[in-house]
């Protein structure tokens, strides 16, 4: 992380500050996180769709700065429609350096995925860490992150996500990408081609989180196939009402935007959804192992789940 | 014109009425690979769509285990037949005979393969849908045998006939020059498909020069060759028999454009089209099958970039070309008018099969795929403006 001396932090900070005021003014909560945040863990945020360059993106924004300064992540996974809209360089500020101007301040580093919004080119775009690819890898302690375009799933980019995995040494496996594979949205819900292209992938190498976005809701799926998969598209965009809860639906919020916090701390992975407002929507923890297991907040396992057709609440 | 025609075969013209005659008379007299092709692709599309919205991981992985044999092996049958057709057209009697008879249709080409990619990139620009910007290509598939269909039956034998054709084939011409290969950056396998192409062309003209009138030396050894050119340059192989094809001896007449090759025909391209003919119907049965199942959930805005490019870009590229081609002092065909050209527009627009053949060659697995092919289909809605446009404007077979 970026450090500052105390002149140059004071300074950073006091829009942060003046942003917390008139939060509380205007009714909003700071996020209470009950994350560990743990010293030497690995804490990530995940958006989606976020790139609209209005006020809920903003307001948004604001409130991942505002969850920050209580669990102090320094990655956030951009699971694509990074932009909407015109993209010129002028709109690329406004909709995201301006937005995120806290965060990127503070040194926290943006790894994106391809949307079917977002112009190729943005892969150029330094801020968000593509290093102008349109799939790429990379991994932070103990957890390999793969980055997937599924707007163009071409043989040469599967042949790559399987070498990738399968020379994978670390203990956690996350993939992200924008359309999902599974999903209980009205408008799009889980894509089922690519199910059937990315999925015995994932399985084959063991990952045990995927992120994705597309659908303008937040929703977190009961296990498929021993994966814990996120809907995470609602950081700008909002579908308000748009979800159709299944029996594969372990929760689920589309009545404002939100985000989601992470932290990776050896074999538990825990996770907070937090909405626009600063409401915690959703939360829980994941242990590795053999297979993954649930647990709710505050409890012990409740399901030790099979690697095959895994369920929890 | 081949005796036992389906219509020949089950009816006596004798007992028909003679509005019946009338109607008969002018419905197009297709081969059986016109008229089955009408109904084998459709039927795997349809079959294709219901199965991807009713069982859509079972289908999708039965059509992607099965793409590759169907897409880049069976299809070159298709294409081979469609190629014997264009080379037929050029013999004396044909549609491209004299040359001279396809300045017009040309310039009019160049106007219908010129806008509809321009609408196309205008649309989804205006829907935000940037990643859809490779797929312009797919503009420029003209389903010609199925437009053939139509516009046989809206005018009979007409001169808007084969002015649909010249465009037709000249925009899919357009369209496989700009295909481009899945992988640019490969040099050597360039290379060497380039050097693979050469030995197909030597060996298919050592073969037309020792007038060797057997087909299969043809096939396999040129088609062979130039197969794995087309394959290892990155290009698409179902096209492996086009260059071979114009290599093959042939009558000195054509008989019609998809009119069928009799079955004593002794002439090489005339084997070709007996041997191809059921495969290339399975192969588009199966074409149809393997890439016409889309999931409707989930469809944006754009699906429908294809079709407005097509059937809006091709009457308003046709007509401004066509323009052009007027005020430099060309002709119109005699009998073809602005109305027609609007009619043979929409007929143009009607993407079907090649769009969906465009759209598999440049889009990989994805949503963007999805929505193209769903277009592909939707750009069938040209069969019935080209008739409500033929009926509003009293052409063809609603001439008052």
């Amino acid at each position: 992380m970026r450090r500052f001396s105390g002149t140059a932090r004071s300074i950073k900070i006091l829009p942060l500050v003046a942003f917390s005021a008139a939060a509380v003014a205007s009714g909003w909560t700071t996020p209470s996180t009950s994350l560990p945040a743990q010293p030497d863990s690995l804490k990530f945020a995940v958006i989606g769709d976020n790139g609209t360059g209005r006020r809920p993106q903003y307001d948004v924004a604001r409130q991942m700065a505002l969850a920050r300064q209580a669990f102090p992540f320094e990655l956030v996974l951009m699971v694509g429609d990074n932009f909407y809209g015109s993209q010129k360089p002028g709109d690329l500020i406004a909709k995201f350096d301006e937005p995120y101007r806290p965060l990127l301040d503070a040194g926290v580093e943006f790894r994106a995925a391809l949307g079917n919004h977002d112009e190729p080119v943005t892969v150029h775009y330094k801020p968000l860490g593509m290093n102008g690819q349109r799939y790429y890898t990379f991994a932070k302690a103990n957890v390999r992150f793969v980055v997937l375009d599924t707007n163009f799933v071409d043989a040469t980019q599967l042949g790559w996500f399987d070498q990738t995995l399968k020379a994978a040494q670390e203990e956690w496996k996350i993939c992200y990408f924008h359309h999902p594979i599974y999903g209980n949205a009205g408008r799009h819900g889980g894509n089922v081609e690519l199910r059937v292209l990315l999925e015995p992938i994932l399985t084959r190498y063991g990952v045990q989180v995927v992120f994705a976005g597309h659908d303008h809701v937040y929703e977190r799926l009961k296990f498929q196939k021993g994966i814990q998969h996120f809907v995470t598209g609602s950081s700008g965009q909002l579908r308000r009402g748009d979800l159709e809860p299944s029996d594969s639906t372990a929760a689920a919020f589309d009545e404002d935007q939100a985000f989601l916090l992470v932290e990776i701390d050896g074999a538990e992975m825990f996770f907070e959804a937090i909405s626009r407002t600063g409401t915690r929507v959703d939360s829980g923890q994941l242990r590795r192992g053999p297979s993954l297991t649930w647990f709710a907040p505050g409890e012990e396992a409740r399901h030790a789940t099979s690697h095959a057709d895994a369920s929890h609440d | 014109m081949r005796h036992h025609t389906l219509t020949h075969r089950t009816i006596d013209a004798s007992v028909l009425t003679p509005h019946a005659q009338t109607r008969r008379e002018r419905l197009p007299r297709l081969t059986h690979f016109a008229l089955e092709y009408l109904l084998a692709l459709p039927a795997g599309a349809l079959i294709a769509l219901v199965w991807a919205n009713v069982a859509g991981e079972s289908y999708f992985r039965f059509a992607h285990s099965l793409s590759f044999v169907v897409n880049d092996v069976a299809m070159v049958f298709f294409f081979a037949l469609v190629t014997k057709e264009i080379v037929e057209a050029a013999a004396p009697g044909g549609v491209l005979h004299p040359w001279q008879r396809v300045v017009l249709p040309a310039v009019a080409a160049a106007g219908a393969t010129l806008v509809p990619p321009l609408i196309y990139l205008a649309y989804i620009q205006t829907v935000d849908a940037p990643m859809f910007v490779r797929g312009w290509t797919v503009t420029l598939g003209c389903d010609l045998a199925l437009g053939y269909f139509v516009m046989r039956a809206i005018y009979g034998r007409h001169p808007a006939v084969p002015f649909y054709l010249l465009l037709a084939i000249a925009a899919n011409g357009v369209g496989f020059l700009v295909l481009p290969p899945d992988d640019p950056g490969r040099t050597v396998a360039f290379v060497i498909a380039i050097g693979l192409m050469a030995a197909a062309f030597a060996v298919v003209a050592a073969l037309r020069r020792a007038r060797l009138k057997s087909l299969w030396p043809y096939v396999i050894a040129g088609g062979g060759l130039s197969w794995s050119a087309l394959y290892w340059g990155g290009y698409h192989p179902a096209l492996a028999l086009a260059p071979i094809v114009p290599f093959l001896p042939h009558a000195a007449r054509d008989r019609g454009f998809f009119v069928d090759a009799t079955p004593d025909a002794t002439d090489t391209l005339s084997r070709l089209e007996l041997w191809c003919r059921h495969p290339a119907q399975i192969a588009l049965f199966l074409f149809g099958l393997v890439n016409g199942g889309v999931v409707l959930r989930g469809l944006e805005t754009g699906l429908w970039a294809l079709p407005l490019a097509t059937l809006a870009g091709r009457p308003l590229g046709i007509a401004a070309a066509t323009l052009i081609a007027l005020r430099a002092g060309m002709h119109l065909p005699a009998h073809v008018g602005w109305r027609d050209l609007l009619v043979i527009g929409l007929v143009a627009g009607i993407g079907f099969t090649m769009a969906l053949f465009f759209a598999t060659s440049v889009l990989a697995p994805g949503q963007v795929l999805s929505e193209t092919k769903m277009g592909a289909l939707v750009s069938v809605a040209g069969i019935g403006l080209a008739f409500l446009a033929a009926r509003v404007l009293h052409v063809g077979r609603f001439t008052a």
